[in-house]
């Protein structure tokens, strides 16, 4: 059986050390133009050629590849100027506690630059990637600088949390749950009452859980990420399982998309390797949905068809069948179990979404295929 | 017989003037904004041709005044030597007269007929005649007032007062009314032409009072007057059966040998030798009878093998030798039209010295300059004079370009014609000087869209022997070479433009690159501030100061690099 394990990491999150990098990075700058030096910033490069996925932490990882961007240089200089503007702001946001939105950090330092017609920002596609470089240079998360995104996920489940002056049980707010707001680095995880976390993409299957009262039969607690898991959600995932020990488990669709969900969730993205410490959650396990289900379950009736060109036909691989192929070269789909899913899925050239399950009935999932598949541990790695 | 005597009773013999009455077009009087400028034209360059020529620096003064619909009195006045009395009708009255006719002389008029045919079309006109006031700085001012009588191609005074002249005045103003012409301010106008006539005569001070009393001064910019032109004698490979013809009819040599060595460059005793030799073999070719062989012995006798081709004549060459050299010793008056078709043949065949090019007289680098500055105000201007170079084989001529861009001139490209320094307006389309203009691949220059440049090209062909198109004298023949002289001249100029903008362009980028610098400061100050605590003005104390210093050597760079340019072209 699932259980709470034993805490790994503490509880992080200090105000004191995000304002000391920031003033730490204003000093640098300053003693370098006053020595009459060039002064610059020291970017870890973006994109996949400075990643690289680490065996042992087994986590997608940022290279030590850098760009530097000086003031002296024109190409440069706009996007100096922007970093400071930035990093003062986030200065001014953690020193009083306040937290904005990007879009709200994006109008707070958008102004006409005096005696020119330019503006410092011209639009939300400039300074949403200055705070990403922010966050690469300090490797301070950008909830840490009190800099948020939109919400998204929820979640539900006999868990109390405390958020600034508030604690309440995220399965006592109606069975919508507690929205995770897009930083959870302030919160505080009071009483716990689960033994593991089922994190579910779509929010159909979340909410036929909750109705079900799987969580409760199940001392399970139920995180929608809706999608995509957004920062927030992978944090709450990431500090659930290090902080507080409660084992992680993906239920999602039996499809590229769904698998490309779980690798996020368990080992980072390439966009934000930078922060896979942070937010990746290696030890994730996934529950659902496999090839093998289909023929456990007798769910052909209820696949869909694969997405594009198969690899043996003219023009092949495109669309799913693409990746696919794509997903079976990720280091942490090589082995035995995830080969012979993703193979199977070509081989048949279906897949199958979660809400197939309701085909056998609607209560099936909750009390048949969940409890089951947990119990005996069928899970994939 | 009685048809004959029928149609010879309206025969007459029409004089030259009476020709060219008829024929004002041939003169460049078509049109009513062409026939204006070109009296101008006329007088103008009698003006600077006798100012220099008498080493004056030219002050000339032209004025429009609007007396009718299509009706115009044009003055135009200069500070030249004055006319002597007696010449005065020789001056304005008589067709194909002049100092300069029939002299191998690089000049701007040639023919003699210019002013002449102004007054003609003056009088043909308005019915009225010139009126003339000139001095030579002497005790008395000369009045006269001129006009042509047609039939004996004659000029006569039809009034003439004398004034004293207390104040020493000297010069000529000539007063001419004319009718059916228009005054614009077209690029075929006077205003344009009176433009290009200053920018190519820089040591001259040109004005224009223009119909609406608007006086236009184009300043003179340069205080040396050109050297006179000095006479060339034409050289073999240049000349026609025509020329020799001519020539030997007017020679005060005695002998046609005399006459050819005198009156040709490149022709010594030695040559003259050779020149026997080429003409008795030309003869004896000529008797030949196969066409086969006969063509052989041209192509040898191009080879220069001229001895080996007499000696297989054995002594038949003997006695064609002595033919040709009585004919080397005959009085010129006598040669025959043959016999000068044979001297001109042999040239063709004998090897010449190049011609000499001392008589040619470009306006040179260092005016053009001047001239295109004082006229212009460009902000980049440079000159390149070729050396001399043939066309023809024979006729020496020299290409001369200049090329001012940016600073005041209108963003449009601008040809300005000259052959012999005088502008041509006309036939543009047909020039050789427009079509090799045009040839060039200007954004190899940096030179984007010729079209839209604020470029201004001078090009002037300097001969003897300009190759004009047509009578009208306005556009020059594409000869080879002058294309390709033509087309290097200008490349050379653009290749100092690119220079010139390239630097200029790195110049801007730089000051642009250190006004955006600048303009980031407050901003990075403020929040510099805010991250570290000093006082914002320190910062942007420190950040103005790093660009400073940045700025400052690169400054220095710069002007050392336009100065070796400028060294370069020094």
């Amino acid at each position: 059986m699932l259980k709470r394990e034993r805490p790994k990491e503490r509880f992080g999150y200090d105000p004191q050390k995000v304002l000391r990098k920031l003033e730490e990075l204003g000093r640098e700058i300053l003693k370098e133009v006053r020595q009459g030096k060039n002064p610059y910033f020291d970017i870890p490069t973006r994109g996949l050629n400075n990643v690289y996925f680490d065996e042992v932490k087994r986590v997608i990882r940022m290279g030590d590849k850098l760009s530097r961007r000086y003031f002296l240089n024109v190409a440069h200089a706009r996007k100096f100027m922007q970093t400071l503007l930035i990093a003062a702001y986030v200065k001014r946001l953690v020193s009083e506690g306040k937290h904005a939105s990007l879009r709200e950090a994006y109008y707070a330092n958008k102004h006409t630059i005096p005696g020119t017609k330019e503006n410092t920002f011209e639009d939300q596609s400039e300074s949403d990637p200055i705070i990403e470089d922010l966050e690469r240079m300090l490797g301070v998360l950008r909830e840490e600088m009190h800099l948020t995104a939109d919400r998204r996920g929820y979640v539900y489940g006999d868990i109390t949390i405390r958020d600034g002056e508030d604690e309440f049980n995220t399965s006592k707010l109606g069975m919508g749950g507690w929205a995770v707001p897009g930083t959870v680095e302030h919160i505080q995880f009071v009483d716990i009452n689960v033994d593991y976390a089922l994190v579910v993409e779509t929010a159909a299957m979340a909410d036929r859980l909750i109705e079900e009262k799987f969580p409760k039969k199940e001392r399970a607690l139920i995180i929608a990420t809706q999608g995509q898991a957004s920062r927030g959600v992978r944090r709450l995932i990431h500090r659930l399982h290090y902080e507080e020990g409660l084992p992680i488990i993906v239920f999602t669709d039996g499809d590229p998309y769904g698998w490309y969900i779980y690798s996020t969730i368990k080992q980072g993205s390439i966009n934000l390797a930078y922060l896979s410490e942070k937010l990746a959650t290696p030890e994730a396990k996934f529950v659902g949905m496999t090839m093998d289900d289909i023929k456990k379950y007798g769910l052909e009736n209820v696949t869909e068809k694969l997405k594009g060109i198969p690899p043996n036909k003219k023009g092949g691989p495109t669309g799913d069948y693409k990746r696919i192929i794509e997903e079976m070269n990720y280091p942490w789909f090589k082995n035995k179990e995830w080969q012979r899913q993703l193979k199977l899925a070509l081989e048949w050239g279906v897949r199958i979404e979660q809400q197939a399950l309701a085909n056998k009935s609607l209560e099936f999932v909750a009390k048949k295929y969940l409890p089951e598949k947990i119990a005996n541990e069928e899970l994939l790695p | 017989m009685a048809k004959a005597k029928e149609l010879f009773k309206e025969f007459k013999i029409q004089s030259v003037s009476e020709f060219f009455r008829r024929n004002a077009a041939m003169l460049g009087y078509t049109g009513k904004i062409r026939s204006l400028t070109t009296v101008v034209h006329e007088a103008v360059t009698n003006s600077l041709d006798a100012c220099e020529e008498a080493g004056i620096l030219p002050y000339v003064r032209v004025e429009i005044e609007e007396l009718g619909r299509e009706h115009y009195k044009i003055i135009v006045e200069d500070n030249g030597p004055g006319i002597p009395e007696k010449f005065i009708t020789h001056v304005f009255g008589k067709m194909l007269a002049g100092t300069k006719a029939h002299r191998n002389i690089q000049s701007r008029g040639q023919q003699g007929i210019g002013i002449s045919g102004a007054v003609m079309f003056a009088q043909i006109t308005s019915g009225k005649a010139t009126r003339v006031i000139t001095s030579t700085g002497g005790d008395e001012i000369i009045e006269a007032w001129v006009k042509i009588d047609v039939e004996k191609n004659e000029g006569k005074i039809v009034k003439k007062l004398k004034h004293p002249n207390p104040t020493g005045w000297r010069g000529t103003r000539i007063e001419l009314e004319v009718k059916n012409v228009k005054y614009v301010r077209s690029k075929q106008g006077v205003f344009w032409y009176l433009k290009l006539t200053a920018i190519a005569n820089p040591h001259a001070h040109i004005e224009l009072i223009e119909p609406d009393g608007k006086l236009i001064v184009f300043p003179r910019s340069s205080e040396e007057i050109p050297k006179p032109p000095v006479e060339m004698k034409p050289h073999p490979k240049g000349v026609m059966t025509d020329d020799i013809y001519r020539m030997a009819k007017k020679t005060r040599k005695n002998t046609v040998k005399r006459f050819l060595i005198s009156e040709f460059s490149r022709i010594s005793d030695k040559k003259i030798d050779e020149l026997i030799k080429y003409i008795a073999a030309i003869r004896l070719i000529n008797r030949e009878e196969d066409k086969r062989i006969k063509d052989q012995l041209f192509e040898r006798l191009a080879k220069g093998e001229v001895d080996l081709i007499l000696k297989s004549y054995g002594r038949r060459a003997k006695k064609v030798l002595k033919e040709v050299q009585k004919l080397m010793e005959k009085p010129p008056e006598k040669l025959s039209w043959h016999e000068a078709e044979e001297i001109v043949e042999a040239f063709k065949y004998m090897k010449f010295l190049a011609p000499p090019t001392h008589g040619l007289r470009p306006i040179g680098e260092e005016n053009i300059v001047k001239g295109l500055t004082g006229i212009l105000k460009p902000e980049f201007v440079t000159a390149v004079t070729r050396s001399p170079k043939v066309y023809r084989g024979g006729i020496p001529f020299q290409v001369e370009v200049g090329l001012a861009y940016g600073g005041e001139l209108e963003s449009t490209f601008n040809l300005l014609r000259y052959a012999n320094r005088v502008p041509l307006l006309f036939d543009a389309g047909a020039c050789v000087t427009t079509m090799a203009a045009r040839s060039i691949d200007w954004k190899r220059y940096k030179v984007e869209d010729l079209d839209r440049a604020p470029l201004t090209l001078l090009i002037n062909v300097i001969s003897v022997h300009v190759p004009y198109t047509s009578t009208g004298k306005q556009s020059i023949a594409n000869e080879d070479e002058i294309y390709e002289e033509i087309r290097l001249a200008i490349m050379e100029a653009a290749r100092r433009l690119q220079t010139y903008l390239s630097g200029k362009h790195r110049r801007l980028y730089q000051v642009k690159r250190k006004k955006t610098l600048q303009k980031y400061v407050p901003e990075i100050a403020r929040a510099l501030s805010i991250l570290t605590g000093e006082p914002e003005e320190k910062i942007k104390e420190y950040f103005l100061r790093l660009i400073e210093k940045k700025f400052e050597n690169v400054e220095e760079t710069l002007e050392q690099a336009v100065e070796v340019e400028a060294d370069a072209e020094a």
